[in-house]
């Protein structure tokens, strides 16, 4: 449906994004509207814009948990009509720390809710069929039997936007992964590689973009949370091996952006990016990072033989044990985006709207610590 | 551009650069253009080890052999007086010899000032002993001592200077100085990327902070001060044939003896090591694009990190052995790491990302693939028959009481 709005255009229209200095707290100011590297938008002189051709109905399968909460904002803000889909276990909007009230009410009252489990293809099949969606970001899909109703459902789809992983790349030697490196097709995130595949060969116009470790505020993996627990309660952090293992952490504010970045993009179609952060950190460097975001002083590291232990179904470590980074400079020079966190920063912005706000997503548990501890404790007496 | 010989096929290996047209470059970059007749060079190469280079080829394998080459006469009319001034020893010694032969190739001129004397022993070694190809190719060789440079190259005008000899700026300076009052446009010098501060945060990229006591840091501060065309390249490790100094032969000697391979720490260390060429191709790029590297510093490396463990399992692959890696703690053995192992003992890993962005530069460097080549030499000359003494090594084995075979 056409819209007019007066759009006030801040940026030219070939702007790259720019580094943004200022630090401000997640209330949209952060995540200043974009406009994209290559728009197709109707271009008429004068102040008022017609946006129809630039305003896309789009849905995203998912969207209540982590970056499409990010994703969505920006996305409506944008001026978009965007549907989440999803089962209706998370409210479809809850305010976030440090956005205004406005802003809330805002993209609340704009947010659209279609109610359904992926995993009923059928529904899925004819939900979409009779919405019809201009354009998909398919952010929870994990096996490619998920995306196949929905590419039937939308004959007329501009694009498809996958939400893929790093895991999908075949160990090496010779790091770091880049788009063009052998994958895996063994690994543990083969559905993810399967999509990729199946989207190739249905013809319909898609981009892949991989994250590897994302972080931030409301994140649900115990990345960041998992040293911020252990620097409040003073406790050292256990980490396996020497330390020296290298891995990389994006934040999902920047992740968001280049979602946004490569919707009705013309070089992102058909293209596989890397997104993460600028530069890559080693274990230990991360617990030192996390200890600087969260004002804790410099942790005490305790180095462990994670093969000397027996941690049964627990994780005694939040991250793969071996070098895992992936280079985003195709996202860089292609697209022209840049993420504009650096690790400590980043962390920072995350405590300061999550974990330091007393709020996490698991409890902590100490098990494995205590199991390590107990026996390095032992050896050194 | 003459044409040296017929097009025929000769029984010597050619060696040339493929200059490819056209790079995909982004707006930003501003080239030199040239004009677009055609002519024929073809360069007599006596060795196959060097290999026709083809630039902006990602992880192209590298071929040898014959192949005639069409160039533009574009390189002709963009031709450069190049002088490089060479250290005459040490792991940089290459990157002159490699970056003269492929300037030639493009169709410049160049000159090698070697430090020292031409009768020295050190002449008897790689690179040195390969400056045959280099006078064959075209280009000229001197040897003398840097702080008396307007001596030794007398008369001659140069376009551009490359400074691949000083790590202090006592060194450098007579040099730099020199270059500027006989109106070199563009000086060039090579650094080395082990000036930055270690970091959490690998890798190291251009713009990084740097040790401010470093000898490389002094020279790259007064080159940025006197010169406006200026370039700096921070090097790391390198692999190539003609190489001054060890770097995949210290893995070779260890592994076809079915000796173990002693990395100290955990082998996850990650370092870049390179073939020569990308640095060359590097090189080329900012004296063929002046104003798009004027200004700025360049990591002058691959764009692929390796593990010291991973390095020692490519050479094995390359060699087709097994390969026994054993870790251990210099401090617990009592040994210095630096004189046991060529490699530094922490990660030591940059980017290339100024050369990508500003030169539209491409890294080709594949060490699986590279590695075998360098295999094959290492056999050729009989490297792997001559008998060999690994006092360190048996040293760090006895303490950690690891069997060797007889």
């Amino acid at each position: 449906m056409a819209k007019l709005v007066a759009l006030q255009h801040q940026n030219h229209p070939s702007f790259s994004l720019l580094h943004s200095s200022s630090f401000s707290d997640f209330n949209g100011a952060r995540l200043h509207t974009s406009i994209q590297y290559k728009r197709k938008p109707v271009q008429p002189k004068g102040a008022l814009h017609v946006t129809a051709s630039g305003t896309k109905k789009i849905l995203i399968m998912g969207g209540t948990r982590f970056i499409g909460i990010f994703l969505s904002r920006l996305l409506v803000k944008e001026g978009h009509q965007v549907t989440l889909f999803t089962r209706g276990k998370a409210p479809i909007a809850q305010q976030l720390p440090g956005e205004s009230d406005k802003d809330f009410a805002d993209f609340s009252s704009r947010i659209l809710h279609l109610k359904g489990d992926r995993k009923d293809f059928d529904f899925v099949k004819s939900s979409l069929s009779a919405e019809g969606f201009d354009v998909v970001y398919d952010i929870n899909g994990r096996e490619a039997d998920e995306v196949a109703p929905i590419l039937d459902a939308l004959p007329n789809l501009e694009q498809y936007i996958y939400c893929s992983s790093a895991g999908v790349y075949l160990k090496t030697d010779t790091p770091p992964h880049y788009e063009v490196d052998a994958v895996d097709p063994k690994s543990r995130h083969k559905g993810k590689l399967e999509t990729e595949s199946l989207l190739r060969t249905r013809g319909v116009n898609w981009t892949s973009l991989r994250p590897v470790y994302i972080y931030g505020p409301l994140n649900y993996n115990p990345v960041e949370e998992w040293f911020f627990h252990r620097l409040k309660a003073g406790r050292p952090i256990p980490v396996p091996n020497s330390g020296l293992q290298i891995t990389q952490l994006g934040h999902v504010k920047d992740l968001a952006k280049l979602f946004v970045l490569v919707l009705g993009n013309e070089k992102a179609n058909k293209q596989v990016f890397n997104v993460s952060g600028d530069k890559y950190v080693t274990f230990d460097g991360l617990a030192k990072a996390c200890a600087k975001a969260g004002g804790f002083p410099d942790p005490e590291i305790v180095h462990y033989n994670p093969k000397e232990f027996d941690f049964g179904k627990k994780k005694a470590f939040p991250f793969r044990d071996q070098h895992f980074f992936a280079s985003i400079e195709k996202a860089k020079s292609v697209l022209g985006w840049r993420p504009e966190f650096d690790l400590v920063e980043g962390l920072t912005d995350s405590y300061n709207l999550d974990f330091g706000q007393g709020t996490f997503r698991k409890e902590a548990d100490f098990s494995t610590d205590d199991i390590i501890l107990g026996k390095n404790l032992v050896l050194q007496s | 551009m003459a044409i040296l010989s017929s097009p025929s096929v000769c029984s010597t290996a050619f060696f040339s650069t493929v200059k490819l047209l056209p790079r995909s470059l982004s707006p930003s970059h501003k080239l030199i253009s040239f004009s677009s007749s055609l002519s024929v060079l073809h360069i007599p190469f006596s060795s196959s080890q060097l290999p026709i280079t083809t630039q902006n080829k990602g992880t192209s394998s590298v071929r040898s052999g014959t192949n005639s080459v069409t160039i533009t006469a574009a390189a002709a009319a963009g031709k450069r007086k190049v002088l490089i001034v060479n250290t005459n020893s040490g792991g940089h010694a290459v990157i002159g010899f490699y970056f003269a032969m492929e300037l030639l190739g493009s169709g410049h001129d160049v000159t090698i000032f070697t430090v020292g004397e031409e009768t020295s022993d050190k002449m008897k070694k790689p690179p040195f002993n390969r400056f045959v190809e280099t006078r064959e190719a075209g280009g000229k060789t001197v040897w003398g001592d840097p702080a008396d440079i307007a001596k030794v190259v007398g008369e001659a005008a140069f376009d551009v200077v490359l400074d691949n000899n000083g790590k202090d700026l006592d060194t450098v300076k007579p040099v730099a100085d020199w270059a500027k009052s006989s109106g070199v446009k563009q000086f060039l010098f090579i650094s080395s990327a082990g000036i930055y501060k270690p970091t959490d945060e690998p890798p190291h990229i251009e713009g990084d902070v740097v040790k401010a006591d470093a000898g490389h840091v002094g020279v790259e501060k007064y080159i940025a001060e006197i010169y406006s065309s200026w370039a700096v390249f921070r090097p790391q490790y390198m692999i190539g044939s003609g190489n001054n100094k060890d770097c995949e032969e210290w893995f070779f000697d260890r592994i076809v003896r079915s000796r173990p391979v002693p990395i100290p720490g955990s082998g996850m260390q990650l370092t870049n090591i390179a073939h020569v060429r990308d640095l060359s191709s590097m090189l080329t790029l900012a004296v063929e694009n002046p104003d798009a590297a004027s200004g700025n510093i360049f990591n002058c490396v691959s764009d692929r990190a390796v593990t010291l463990d991973g390095m020692a399992k490519l050479c094995a692959q390359a060699a087709g052995f097994p390969v026994n890696i054993v870790h251990y703690d210099p401090k617990a053995v009592g040994i210095d790491a630096k004189k046991a192992f060529p490699f530094r003992n922490m990660h030591f890993y940059s980017e290339p990302r100024a050369a990508k962005d500003l030169l539209g530069w491409k890294s080709s460097t594949n060490l699986a693939e590279d590695l075998k080549e360098r295999f094959a030499e290492y056999v050729k000359i009989g490297r792997d028959k001559k008998p060999m003494k690994f006092e360190l090594d048996d040293k760090i084995l006895e303490s950690l009481k690891v069997p060797v075979a007889v």
